[in-house]
């Protein structure tokens, strides 16, 4: 079959693109910690503070910049009050002040505040009274916890920038993502399927597949005037690639061990770990692989030996040969200039090599820059395995899109079981039948690295099958 | 069952110490040809049956570790099923990518030399070795050798790295012998 008619017969898939939220967001850390409130003079206040942070320096990896410093006798939460308001002190003489941790020695507290206390309230014999707290030591992630806490710990201040900047995506660079990934989606996915088919049907791999997008020519594609076969949308593919963990002929396999025959490979039925291959040639580092031999400049045969598996493979490949001038005297209706980057947002992402090579490999290779898989997006038929999780993130992809029927017991994306719009989790579904972990490794704050993650939601169909309903495997 | 066996109880065993050794030579071997120096061996019945280091400059592929390449290599002549009979001597904790893999592989145990804080996937970050999965857990062992490993990435991170998109001037950096701050910061394994 020719690759050209495959991708005239593909018909979009319709769906929403949905951001996959992070674990931290699924799962805010709620962390308190004992902290100190001292009442001082309030006409002291910035020398309490000057003389704080000069003897007790701050924990740098540990901001507290979410608690107030200073509490007001109005602002102390109620069941402090009886606690921490003495009789015969006003408002217009004290305010509490905050040590928060790391807490030096309540001594060392009380010698620095000495000159700060209020009058009449330390005495040679009886020093300036400390009293212990319970504070949250991560910042709020709603208006809501903030409020909450203001009311039972001390009073906190609620940033929405400041708790997202690690924990999830800034949302402006979220929605802007979406917003272009949305419209065209359905028609990767749908490549990414009739990828996985092949896999399937060539017995060398499970029914995986992969198709990765450059955001910055999809910018370029002229869809104006699109008509019926129009293939010019496939211009912004730069690789696809189809799992092919039956490929690999292992010592002591026999040729028929590894190719049965044209048709699914007769151990997709089951999980036996000695006949998986292993996560080098799923499709997600496949298609890795296929695009570093394009920056390697590679000849023909790949220095990895892991070739191209098929006809789709093999198409998109040859798209980025450039030695092969040929196909840009093919290419009938060359971009017109007219249409050449008018996507503001496309310059930001993608840059044109400095070189002046009037190259049009779609794989920029590393004497032009081309570095890993920055900037690009991966479409995938199934959640990805851990593994290929992390090879994403390690490849510095700008963002991954499955779609939420992929979803795998075995898969490192999602953060939490599927949840309604309306927020109320799913009804029993199968999914839950099979309890799963939900790493959501698409953001950690805890790793290097991190990409934007969507799931593709299509429209309710009743008889789709869901990829967790069958045999559990590493996708 | 990550255990942070103090180096002396591993080192001590001459077994260990001598794979561990080994792939301490090929972070060396990485380090030459300037490439993170990591390096590790896979163990068959008292034999190195694959080694491997960092290849991810080389191959412009952010995948190609050295417990790949290792296995890449041990497949040339052994089945995969031998794995299960199999020890992995790394001189950095495997990375998210890696302990996925190596339990997809179904590796017997895994002996590290230090901690990777930033992308360390059996205790650091995640503990894939001991998490629930399809696939059978394993043993991991931390802190053989763990200073040498150290020494081998500071090596590395005080060079400047003209591959990078936007060099970084490092002239003014200094290789520390210290080992106050017992953690450190590395890129994957």
């Amino acid at each position: 079959m020719d690759a050209e008619d495959v991708l005239r017969g593909i018909t979009s898939r319709v769906g929403e693109v949905t951001a996959i939220r992070t674990v931290q967001e699924t799962r805010p850390l709620e962390e308190f910690s004992d902290a100190y409130v001292a009442e001082v003079n309030v006409k002291t206040a910035s020398k309490v503070i000057k003389a704080l942070d000069s003897a007790f320096p701050r924990d740098a990896s540990q901001p507290m910049n979410h608690l107030r410093r200073f509490a007001k006798h109005n602002q102390v939460p109620e069941h402090l009050r009886p606690v921490l308001l003495r009789e015969g002190s006003s408002p217009a003489q004290t305010i509490f002040v905050l040590i928060s941790p790391p807490l030096p020695g309540t001594e060392a507290i009380q010698k620095v505040l000495a000159p700060f206390a209020p009058d009449n309230a330390a005495t040679e014999d009886a020093p300036l009274p400390l009293h212990t707290i319970r504070i949250p030591l991560q910042p709020p992630m709603t208006t809501v916890q903030a409020d909450a806490w203001s009311k039972t710990m001390w009073p906190v201040v609620f940033n929405p920038a400041a708790p997202r900047a690690m924990v999830a995506p800034p949302p402006h660079i979220l929605g802007r993502a979406r917003e272009l990934i949305q419209p065209k989606a359905g028609r990767y996915l749908a490549l990414a399927q009739r990828v996985a088919e092949e896999a399937e049907q060539s017995g060398l791999g499970r029914g995986v597949g992969a198709v990765v997008v450059d955001p910055g020519l999809e910018a370029e594609v002229d869809e104006t005037e699109e008509t019926e076969g129009d293939i010019r949308w496939a211009d912004a593919v730069v690789a696809v690639a189809g799992d092919g963990r039956y490929s690999r002929r292992e010592v002591g396999m026999t040729e028929a061990d590894v190719q049965p025959g044209r048709g699914p490979n007769p151990n997709i039925q089951t999980y036996n770990p000695d006949r998986e291959g292993g996560p080098e040639l799923h499709a997600l580092m496949r298609v890795v692989e296929l695009i570093s031999s394009k920056r390697r400049e590679d000849g023909p045969v790949s220095s990895t030996g892991r070739p191209c598996l098929n006809y789709l493979e093999t198409y998109f490949m040859s798209q980025s040969n450039v030695t092969a001038t040929s196909e840009s005297l093919d290419d009938p209706s060359p971009v017109p200039e007219k249409y050449q980057k008018t996507e503001t947002a496309a310059h930001a992402i993608h840059q044109e090599p400095e070189t002046g090579d009037a190259s049009t490999s779609r794989i920029r290779p590393r004497s032009q820059g081309g570095y890993l898989c920055t900037d690009l997006d991966v479409y995938l038929t199934h959640e990805p395995c851990i593994c290929c999780c992390m090879g994403l993130l390690l490849s510095r992809f700008r963002a991954v899109i499955f779609p939420r029927r992929g979803r795998m017991v075995s898969g490192g994306l999602a953060s939490e079981p599927v949840v309604q719009p309306d927020g109320a989790p799913a009804e029993a579904s199968e999914e839950e039948a099979k309890p799963r972990e939900y790493y959501g490794l698409h953001w950690r704050k805890e790793l290097n690295w991190r990409a934007l993650g969507f799931e593709f939601v299509e429209e309710e169909q009743p008889d789709a099958k869901l990829a967790v309903d069958g045999v559990a495997f590493h996708a | 069952m990550s255990h942070n066996v103090p180096s002396e109880s591993l080192q001590g065993s001459p077994r260990h110490a001598f794979f561990m050794e080994q792939a301490l030579l090929m972070g060396e071997k990485a380090l030459e040809t300037g490439e993170t120096p990591v390096g590790c061996v896979l163990v068959h019945n008292n034999k190195i049956v694959g080694s491997g280091m960092n290849d991810t400059n080389k191959s412009m592929n952010g995948t190609r570790h050295a417990e790949f390449i290792a296995i890449e290599e041990m497949l040339q002549n052994y089945p995969r099923s031998i794995l299960r009979t199999t020890d992995l001597y790394v001189t950095v904790e495997p990375c998210v990518m890696c302990a996925s893999a190596l339990r997809q592989y179904q590796i017997r145990a895994v002996y590290y030399g230090c901690g990777n804080d930033r992308f360390g996937g059996t205790g650091s970050i995640l503990s894939l070795h001991s998490d629930p999965s399809i696939d059978p857990s394993h043993p991991t062992y931390g802190g053989l050798y763990h200073k040498e490993a150290i020494i081998l990435l500071r090596r590395f991170y005080i060079q400047e790295n003209d591959k990078a998109p936007k060099p970084r001037p490092k002239k003014h950096r200094e290789l520390k012998m210290d080992f106050d701050k017992e953690l450190l910061t590395y890129p994957a394994t």
